[in-house]
């Protein structure tokens, strides 16, 4: 058997004291990053590239990986005990399991948000073994208009899932696409966009500007909505935490179907963990007997999207791994992390380095084992950590950012592409522009347009070529008509209203 | 919101018209297939209709409560960012004056110390805390040579 074969190796590679220690520490920070709210998942990825610049990728990315998910562990210990969510994706969490703690039942609504992510965590895990692999051959033979569709198809996913608003979406994409064609032109060698800046001939450069975009903006969002600081007066013994037999009665259908369900979102391009836990919440109040207790402390609406987010990050490590397209605004930063280190993600990765790919795999094995270690009996110390007040944070996150943009280089200038972008990400925040399809632009926009433009050639010029072969014709049809939704959706409603008005 | 979407709708059109202008002056084609200006082109021309499309439909709005509220924060809060801003800005250029230590020490103890009003005891803790911190992570840990000043440190 291959996949047991594989799933060895990945154990080995994950088992040396190197990458067993940076997975925790990886587990580690994400619960810290999930716990305290203001600092989100993609905020920690983010700073955590040049740290790990000087380490093998294997162990890089274990430890991404490792605040990604633990970030969705740690996210609902605030949500349920303070009503405050740590992170988005645990937004929903708050609606029963905040009701649950006023009920005095903070012990097992924490402790069922833990198990379910682990539950669940593990599921996706195993998903990800059996399913990536065939995936990944089946797009081997990917040609160029099969990848422009895929990457169009990504792009266009992200930015219609993305926001509220689609057209802002689409219009934070289209600029990081044009971010990605400055520099000298890979094909022809012309310099674009440059403004005869020497630093500017390698094109903008990817940990400025998501280190900026994510975690500079989030500061100064930060600043202006001073948060209050919250207690709890909760306590919590370690065998408090454990749910009850009938929690485990109430809430097995929704964990398992959360789980599925995450992990199918999850995979998608452009939908990530925090609409797969909204997306969880809805099918569960839609299925249950009682969905008027919805919102009131059951039990239900904490082990659905707590384990659908956790589903989630797994999933999108599918997409993320097998065809190089991220699935969220993490692991867009985690696939220009991935090209840092001069790995390539797409289906050839998992013939090229298989002992990365199967490290990566295994690792989340053993940080999901880590995760529900941590975060059981050591809920207590999470929950004081909340007291760091925010005035000693700020100065901590900007200058860990600031400095680290710096060390990856030794450049000054990748400092102010820093500065650049955090002050056109909080502009952006304002506006209600979602700053991931501009990452994502940037990140696949060399692709996007190698792609295009080989795909091109091959056909003499025709754009037919993206809709006349299957694959890439499906993919094509997909990207469109996501692209076009929301203008069937206004047509719809101006349809729907003229219609009522008539009557 | 709806002033916002208008300037930003103008902003945008400027910036595609820009992008337009100079793609036109790159190769549209190469040898075999299309050229450098051919993408830069296109998102330019695909941008210019999202601007409008973000400015008519502007345009067209009527004012809502929420079109009333800025969407950009109070006096006070101004002052805190653009103080950590302007931080920012003097840190970066600083950096290979004074070396990274002083000037980090000097940058996170004006973040709190000034921009956020701690304490000073605690704030000159943090900020050696931090700089230590970092100077261990980057430049002991991972050999990194992070900038120095003129006597070397």
């Amino acid at each position: 058997m291959d996949i047991f074969h594989n799933i060895i190796l990945g154990f080995q590679v994950a088992s040396s004291w190197e990458n067993l220690l940076f997975c925790f520490v990886g587990v580690l920070i994400g619960t810290l990053i999930g716990v305290l709210p203001g600092i989100g998942p993609t905020t920690g990825v983010a700073i955590l590239i040049p740290i790990t610049f000087g380490m093998n990728a294997t162990t890089a990315i274990i430890t991404m990986a490792g605040v990604y998910y633990g970030a969705m562990y740690g996210g609902s210990t605030t949500s349920i005990l303070l009503n405050v969510p740590g992170e988005s994706a645990s937004v929903v969490t708050t609606l029963d399991g905040y009701q649950m703690a006023r009920k005095g039942r903070a012990g097992p609504a924490l402790g069922m948000a833990a198990l379910s992510s682990f539950i669940a965590g593990t599921f996706s895990v195993l998903m990800l073994t059996f399913l990536a692999p065939p995936l990944a051959d089946y797009a081997v033979s990917f040609g160029p208009p099969e990848y422009f569709a895929l990457t169009f198809m990504g792009l266009t996913l992200v930015t219609s899932l993305g926001g509220d608003s689609p057209l802002k979406g689409l219009i934070s994409g289209a600029v990081g696409l044009l971010a990605a064609c400055v520099g000298i032109d890979a094909q022809s060698g012309v310099a674009r966009f440059t403004f005869d800046n020497m630093n500017l001939l390698d094109g903008v450069g990817f940990i400025g500007m998501a280190v900026g975009l994510f975690a500079a903006s989030e500061v100064l969002v930060n600043i202006e909505e001073p948060m209050q600081q919250v207690f709890t007066d909760a306590k919590l013994g370690f065998l408090s935490l454990f749910p009850n037999l009938q929690d485990w009665k109430d809430s097995f259908g929704a964990l398992w179907r959360g789980s599925i369900l995450g992990f199918v979102i999850g995979v998608l391009p452009g939908a990530g963990a925090t609409i797969a836990s909204f997306m969880a919440y809805g099918l569960e109040k839609k299925v249950s007997k009682h969905p008027e207790k919805f919102g009131t402390g059951v039990i239900e609406g904490v082990a659905a999207p707590e384990g659908a987010n956790n589903s989630a990050a797994g999933g999108a490590m599918v997409s993320l791994l097998t065809l190089g397209i991220p699935g969220s605004g993490t692991t867009a930063v985690m696939l220009g992390a991935l090209m840092i280190h001069g790995l390539r993600p797409g289906p050839l990765l998992f013939s090229t380095h298989p002992d990365f790919v199967w490290g990566l795999i295994a690792s989340m094995y053993i940080g999901n084992v880590m995760l529900v270690i941590l975060n059981m009996p050591l809920i207590g110390i999470w929950v004081r950590l909340l007291k760091v007040p925010y005035s000693i944070l700020m100065p901590m996150i900007i200058t860990i950012s600031a400095v680290g943009v710096f060390a990856t280089d030794n450049n000054i200038f990748d400092m102010w592409v820093m500065f650049f972008f955090g002050v056109l990400g909080y502009v952006m925040r304002k506006l209600d522009y979602p700053p991931a399809p501009m990452v994502l632009a940037l990140v696949l926009g060399p692709m996007v347009e190698m792609s295009l433009r080989q795909s091109l050639t091959i056909s003499h010029g025709s754009m037919a070529i993206f809709f006349t072969r299957p694959i890439s014709g499906t993919l094509s049809v997909i990207a469109l008509f996501s692209l076009f939704a929301p203008l069937f959706r206004i047509l719809w409603n101006r349809y729907r209203a003229g219609k009522s008005a008539a009557a | 919101m709806r002033k916002a979407d208008l300037i930003t709708g103008i902003v945008l059109l400027m910036l595609s018209g820009y992008v337009i202008q100079e793609a036109w002056r790159m190769p549209q084609s190469g040898t075999f297939g299309p050229g450098a200006g051919f993408l830069p082109l296109w998102v330019g021309i695909i941008l210019a209709i999202l601007a409008v499309i973000l400015f008519m439909t502007a345009w067209r709005r009527q004012e809502t409560e929420k079109d009333n509220r800025s969407p950009f924060p109070a006096k006070r809060a101004l002052i805190a960012i653009t103080g950590v801003l302007g931080g920012l800005a003097v840190y970066i250029l600083l950096i290979e004056v004074l070396g990274y230590l002083v000037d980090t020490f000097l940058f996170v103890t004006f973040l709190m110390g000034i921009v956020e009003r701690e304490k000073w005891p605690r704030t000159v803790m943090v900020a050696l805390a931090t700089t230590a911190g970092l100077f261990i992570i980057f430049q002991v840990l991972l050999g990194i040579t992070l900038p120095s000043n003129m006597f070397g440190f």
